[in-house]
């Protein structure tokens, strides 16, 4: 009695199969990065774009083009280069001889999933032209907005800042990303698990094999019933709490925005839907809270010279609000 | 720490380090052009050389007691002061507090000046040790170095910690869960029986009770398999019933109270 009680409300049954489905298809060919898998997940169903970060050769590409490839939507990539212009990502005006008009020729920002590979190895002019096709789903180019279509995702790769040729991305432009996945070493075991499995295969022979999971429509539903989830208001004030501790925090020289907690919300919901809940937990929340928080914020110089991050900050000050029970 | 940082801290580094060999060739410039100024004696035998011995005939001169005695007895050169005739106790007090500061300012051999004499001794010390600590204080300033790291433990965070307005130890759980239950509010009984059960794990030290830990904490935290897949299942209930806002009435909630009554019982 009591099971029926707590199944009744919303219909997640779609939505449970289709994650089961990605995750098995991303296990397959990656090794391990469960936490990666899920996070990347959570971001396509919270309708939010992604930074993968890690140091070469962790399979940030391969993760963000298999997770492109289960989906049915149409798929470009930029290759972010010191040399890159707005122009290259967003499209430019063409004369046309034969009606003697200029015409806009579309950049490759104009595709559902849009892959920007090594995005910090271009420069703060090339990465403000992503700015408003991430926040606002459109472009303006000479006078004109063209509207981008639904789903629009952005997935983009970078090594860490301490690497070679890399600049630091404008915090205007982190914090339009829902999450920043740091993609970690594997471990022995996993590392055995991936040399087994590729060495006479290489993934990309396998991505070929892929079949979409997820069509666009799909998306747009699940994205919709995900919108409907229910969070308790204590946990607005939560999530608020902890986001307002950020902005106040010694450790801390520039806190999270209001976008930041919305984003925090926005992916809370998307980790308990693919948990088979039509309700937010406080896990929800504390899972989600350093991918969200973590590129937004700026540690102190003092801080930073200590050694610390800003997720060992994040954590402490989660570990100092009370969970409301 | 990222690139850029490093960078920057570097050329702040470069740029105070200079500040810093600025500041001491000052200091080493100025104490030169001190010593410059300072004559040098001559050695001993140079000396010998060239004092020039004054032969003439010196005469002694007597004082005329007289003279001596005649200016003592004018008022102008009687120095010492003494205290009025029947003066009134505001004289007095200005008196005395004149006498005080001549005593403080008045030169010669100790006794009357000894006070003004500690006193400069002190002010001379105590302005090279304000010198010294405020040059300390400038070059660790203009090398970027945060002070506050020589009176703190490094890595903690000061984060200003709320007390739970509700300590599951301080509430009196059958009295308010009579009354939830009474007034029908079966949501909030389900929430009491939740913090009921999470105290009696926290009394027999089967969890370690934080305000912070969530409560699939709590539930990872149980070492039985038994009790961690039990209070898993009442968690769950809680957490649909509480953070879920599913309606709950008396013929949902009785089942419910049963599963953690028998839950505690179980544990006690």
């Amino acid at each position: 009695m009591e099971q029926e009680m707590f199944d009744q409300r919303t219909d997640l049954s779609q939505l449970s199969a289709a994650v089961a489905q990605i995750r098995e298809t991303l296990g397959n060919i990656i090794v391990g990065q469960k936490d990666t898998i899920d996070l990347l997940i959570a971001g396509l169903l919270a309708d939010g774009h992604i930074l993968l970060e890690g140091v070469p050769g962790v399979a940030k590409t391969l993760s963000a083009k298999l997770m492109a490839k289960c989906i049915s939507a149409s798929f470009s990539r930029i290759q972010f280069t010191p040399d890159l212009m707005p122009s290259d990502v967003l499209g430019t005006a063409v004369f046309s001889p034969k009606t003697a008009e200029f015409q806009f020729r579309q950049g490759p920002i104009f595709g559902n999933i849009v892959l920007v590979d090594e995005i910090n190895r271009a420069p703060a002019k090339t990465q403000s032209a992503l700015f408003e096709a991430m926040e606002e789903r459109q472009i303006t180019v000479d006078g004109h907005t063209y509207k981008l279509e639904e789903p629009f995702m952005v997935l983009a790769t970078q090594n860490p800042i301490e690497q070679e040729g890399t600049y630091r991305l404008p915090e205007a432009q982190l914090d339009r990303f829902l999450f920043k996945i740091e993609v970690k070493y594997p471990s022995l075991e996993e590392e055995i698990e991936i040399l087994s499995k590729q060495h006479q295969h290489k993934p990309e022979e396998q991505l070929q094999e892929l079949h979409a999971v997820l069509s666009v429509e799909q998306i747009k539903t699940l994205r919709a019933t995900i919108k409907a989830l229910v969070v308790e208001p204590k946990l607005l004030a939560f999530v608020a709490q902890i986001t307002h501790e950020t902005r106040h925090n010694k450790s801390l020289y520039l806190g999270a925005s209001p976008r930041a907690s919305l984003a925090m919300v926005n992916g809370a919901k998307a980790l308990a839907a693919m948990g088979g809940r039509d309700f937010v937990t406080p896990d929800d929340i504390v899972r989600v809270a350093v991918p969200v928080l973590a590129h937004r914020v700026m540690l102190s110089p003092e801080k930073e010279m200590e050694g610390l991050t800003p997720a060992d900050i994040i954590t402490q000050i989660i570990k100092k609000i009370e969970v409301p029970r | 720490m990222p690139k850029t940082t490093i960078l920057l801290f570097k050329k702040n580094i470069n740029m105070r380090l200079r500040l810093v060999f600025v500041l001491l060739l000052g200091v080493l410039l100025s104490a030169y052009g001190h010593a410059l100024q300072t004559p040098v004696k001559p050695a001993p035998d140079k000396v010998a050389k060239t004092i020039k011995i004054d032969s003439s005939r010196v005469e002694q001169r007597q004082i005329d007691r007289q003279a001596v005695d005649a200016y003592s007895k004018q008022k102008e050169f009687v120095y010492e002061e003494t205290a009025p005739q029947n003066a009134s106790w505001w004289q007095r007090l200005i008196a005395w507090l004149w006498d005080l500061i001549g005593r403080i300012f008045r030169g010669g051999n100790a006794g009357d000046g000894a006070l003004l004499k500690y006193f400069f001794v002190f002010l001379k010390y105590f302005l090279i040790a304000v010198l010294v600590v405020g040059v300390a204080y400038g070059v660790l300033k203009l090398l970027g170095l945060d002070l506050r790291v020589l009176a703190k433990k490094p890595k903690s965070i000061e984060v200003p910690y709320e007390e739970s307005l509700e300590n599951i130890h301080e509430i009196d759980f059958d009295e308010q869960l009579d009354k939830a239950v009474q007034d029908g509010n079966y949501r909030l009984a389900v929430r009491l029986l939740y913090l009921k059960t999470l105290k009696r794990l926290s009394d027999r030290d089967m969890i370690n009770w934080q305000p912070d830990k969530t409560n699939q904490t709590y539930v990872l935290e149980l070492q039985n398999e038994n009790h961690r897949k039990e209070f898993a299942e009442l968690t769950y209930r809680f957490e649909y019933v509480w953070y879920g806002e599913f309606f709950i009435d008396k013929q949902h909630f009785e089942p419910i109270a049963q599963s953690f009554q028998q839950f505690n019982q179980q544990n006690r």
